[in-house]
């Protein structure tokens, strides 16, 4: 178990997936990239983003990167606060009640085809969860 | 000593006070002054729910549940009651439980335990910042405080840590809000906290309750004032629709409001205020000229910026669900409306629903009406009855002897009011709504009479009893006065309870329409979930709806009944309200509702013309016209496998 977002996480994050996910069941074949901006990121409020991408349902690319400036352009954009993050990845809440609650805010890509790709997302936040047990206070 | 060791020694005072505890609602009556007894002192001065009988009661609950441990917050509180009995008048009248005895039971509990049963509770650096802001009385973490908000904004499965606040401005928000972001706090807020209350027996609650954070309550807003130069209000979001219309009246003017207790802000940023008087006076943003938000960046703003995004467009479809307002809404700037010489309430008594809908649709498509529903059986039943008990009796009384189903209720000018008299055979006058809502024991102690039984003989029981031969004997033998009336309260209200019913507003149907105070005895001792939508007006549209919700209510066994439908636009649209009953302290019966709930959304959706409750909350700030137009269409296939992923994500369905 590893720190949320850290250069660990990330490793762990990625063995994780292709080890434990199924492209077919779990992910559904799905090609999409995803941008998750990560605001008030403590101990400086800070932003981070991480990036992932699909392709026919496998992990192409899991990327963490500091600063309100991403360099790949993904079909998709969420923003939100590290505390809301935080409890997606804990259970406390998901991603589909984080955006209808206003707490995930989609920038960039369609909302009708963003939550299409819940069930396939909740597999990736489930994953995650196994791995990720710290926080930053 | 905890509750549980003192149930065990089957002390019945603390059963009893349990019971009490258990069967309140959140209805929120307890903090208005709608009797004009005064507001529990506790409650008035300390402002936190844990401090008014509603919050009392859910601290029992959270101590007999074992959720909570004492602190020394908990000594305080019961001090604070002055057990002057208000509390007791209010909610005898609403629910007809007896909220001090849960007080004096709880306060023998206190007086009971030792010093070393007390919780500590940690210092907190961000209570301190928070303290800061709003004032150390008015920000807390203590788990007694934070009990009191289970089942009203706090998910009841959730643990109790949380932070409370009580700002008294928008500037006191706007820096809890920058101090929520800067620290990852979730935060969430609520005026009276009934919608809260309705969806937290439910699959709903883990949708819309607060999971963690900072729960701001809202109740300190207490501006209020009346602007009769260009017929406004300016609203803080502490006011409640009571309120709100008291001082409107002190003017000539009168409000469009939801039910007595709740929150005019609260209630505009949830559904729009979305009322029978709609048929005039509209809906959502035609409530109000200009609001004052809070974001959730905490920037303050109003409507009437030039600098906003345009506040009033929505999104369409399944995917516009949304489960938060846009921002806190501090302040409304609310329209009033005069009140006309004269204006009289009109009900018209059908068998069937279809026939009153025909005369509803009627009366709407030629604007009379400043307020125009068909009401069910059931609303008029629980509405004029004081018990629940004689609900029952008058419900089955004026289904199975008079066939009264269904009313059209209409108030209106004088004029329109012939103009309603003219279109029916004969009407239910005031005088004889007097007589039902003071008679209302006495008919319902008629249950098996001989008298019922002849009426029910009758070709038109209604017109036999209402405009017939028979008026005469029922109202001789209603016996209605406030003194009947009373004889149903406990003894020792029964003189307060004659005094209570002999004001002339007791007994106002106009009155009573205005200011609300019968809708919440649809809460008393048991819970219902509204379920409706807002649809094209045609009968078919309208009746295919209403038969959908019953058939699901009666596919999980569900004690369901319509509420009202109301019209908007001229009688283009309609609203309808469709109820599901329930225990609330039934854990068993919790599956069947929340199936009841996520069936009847589903089939609303696969539904032409129609937008679904779910789907107008939180958009009560928007126009109308971008909410209803373009009419909807029902999803297709693929829209509805997508709906049961989304449905399943957001409730928690299967």
């Amino acid at each position: 178990m590893v720190k949320f977002l850290t250069e660990e996480w990330i490793e762990f994050s990625k063995k994780y997936m292709h080890e434990k996910l199924d492209p077919e069941k779990d992910l559904r074949n799905i090609s999409t990239s995803l941008l998750n901006v990560i605001e008030h990121v403590p101990p400086d409020d800070s932003i981070m983003n991480f990036y992932l991408e699909l392709q026919d349902g496998k992990l192409t690319d899991f990327v963490v990167s500091s600063g309100d400036t991403f360099e790949k352009e993904a079909v998709y954009e969420i923003r939100g606060s590290y505390g809301t993050f935080k409890s997606i990845i804990r259970g406390d809440t998901n991603m589909a009640l984080a955006l209808l609650k206003n707490r995930l805010k989609l920038v960039k890509g369609s909302k009708l085809k963003a939550l299409k790709l819940i069930k396939p997302l909740d597999g990736v936040i489930s994953s995650l969860r196994k791995i990720t047990d710290e926080f930053e206070d | 000593m905890c509750l549980e060791n003192v149930l065990l020694n089957k002390n019945l005072k603390f059963e009893e006070a349990i019971n009490i505890a258990k069967k309140g609602t959140h209805c929120g009556m307890c903090r208005i002054d709608f009797l004009e007894t005064g507001l529990c002192s506790a409650g008035k001065k300390n402002g936190f729910i844990a401090y008014w009988p509603q919050g009392r009661m859910e601290i029992v609950n959270a101590l007999n549940s074992g959720k909570v441990k004492p602190t020394k917050k908990l000594f305080e509180i019961v001090e604070s009651c002055t057990f002057c009995g208000i509390c007791d008048k209010q909610c005898n009248f609403t629910t007809q439980l007896r909220p001090q005895k849960v007080h004096e039971a709880l306060k023998e509990y206190v007086q009971n335990l030792d010093q070393s049963e007390f919780q500590e509770i940690a210092e907190d650096d961000k209570l301190k910042k928070l303290q800061e802001i709003v004032g150390e009385k008015w920000a807390t973490n203590d788990p007694i405080i934070i009990a009191s908000y289970r089942r009203n904004i706090v998910n009841p499965d959730k643990e109790l840590n949380f932070y409370a606040v009580m700002p008294e401005n928008s500037k006191e928000l706007s820096e809890v809000i920058k101090f929520a972001n800067k620290n990852n706090l979730q935060y969430m807020a609520r005026g009276g906290g009934t919608l809260f209350a309705m969806v937290s027996s439910t699959v709903m609650k883990n949708a819309m309750g607060l999971e963690d954070g900072i729960i701001i309550d809202l109740l300190r807003m207490k501006k209020l004032e009346i602007n009769p130069e260009d017929l406004t209000a300016t609203v803080g979001a502490g006011i409640t629709a009571f309120e709100l219309q008291k001082e409107a009246y002190k003017h000539g003017l009168r409000a469009n409001v939801a039910e007595a207790g709740a929150h005019i802000c609260a209630n505009l940023a949830s559904t729009g205020i979305c009322t029978t008087w709609g048929n005039t006076y509209g809906w959502a943003s035609d409530n109000y000229t200009d609001v004052e938000l809070v974001d959730e960046e905490g920037n303050i703003f109003n409507h009437g910026e030039m600098e906003i995004k345009n506040p009033y467009s929505v999104e369409h479809g399944l995917t516009s669900l949304k489960l938060s307002p846009p921002g806190i809404l501090t302040e409304a700037m609310v329209k009033l409306h005069p009140i006309f010489e004269g204006e009289e309430a009109v009900l018209v008594p059908f068998d069937n629903l279809k026939d009153a809908l025909q005369l509803a649709l009627k009366l709407a498509k030629q604007d009379i009406g400043l307020s125009l529903a068909v009401l069910s059986r059931k609303y008029l039943a629980e509405f004029l009855s004081p018990t629940p008990q004689i609900a029952k009796d008058f419900d089955y009384i004026a289904e199975n002897y008079m066939k009264l189903n269904y009313v059209v209720d209409v108030i209106c000018h004088k004029n329109d009011k012939k103009i309603v008299e003219d279109m029916v055979d004969f009407t239910i006058d005031k005088e004889m709504m007097k007589t039902l809502i003071l008679g209302c024991p006495k008919l319902a102690s008629l249950k098996g009479s001989e008298f019922l039984k002849i009426l029910s003989e009758e070709e038109n029981p209604c017109k036999a009893i209402f405009a017939g031969p028979m008026r005469n004997h029922l109202e001789k033998g209603l016996e209605a006065n406030p003194e009947n009336i009373s004889k149903i309260y406990d003894e020792d209200l029964r003189d307060f309870f004659k005094k209570i019913y002999s004001k002339p507003q007791m007994t106002d149907v106009v009155w009573l329409h205005a200011f609300r105070i019968f809708p919440s005895r649809l809460m008393r001792q048991r819970m219902f979930i509204p379920r409706g939508g807002v649809m094209w007006a045609t009968e078919k549209i309208i009746t295919d709806f209403h038969d959908m919700l019953k058939e699901t209510g009666e596919k999980y066994n569900l004690e369901n009944a319509l509420g009202y439908i109301s019209f908007l636009e001229h009688g283009k649209f309609a609203v309808l309200e469709y109820d599901y009953y329930f225990d609330h302290t039934d854990p068993s019966i919790s599956k069947n509702v929340n199936d009841a709930v996520i069936e009847s959304l589903e089939r609303t959706l696969m539904m032409d013309g129609i937008i679904s409750d779910l789907h107008f909350y939180f958009k009560g700030l928007h126009r109308k016209e971008h909410i209803l137009y373009p009419i909807p269409k029902a999803i297709n296939d693929e829209e509805q496998i997508l709906f049961r992923e989304l449905i399943g994500s957001v409730l928690g369905g299967e």
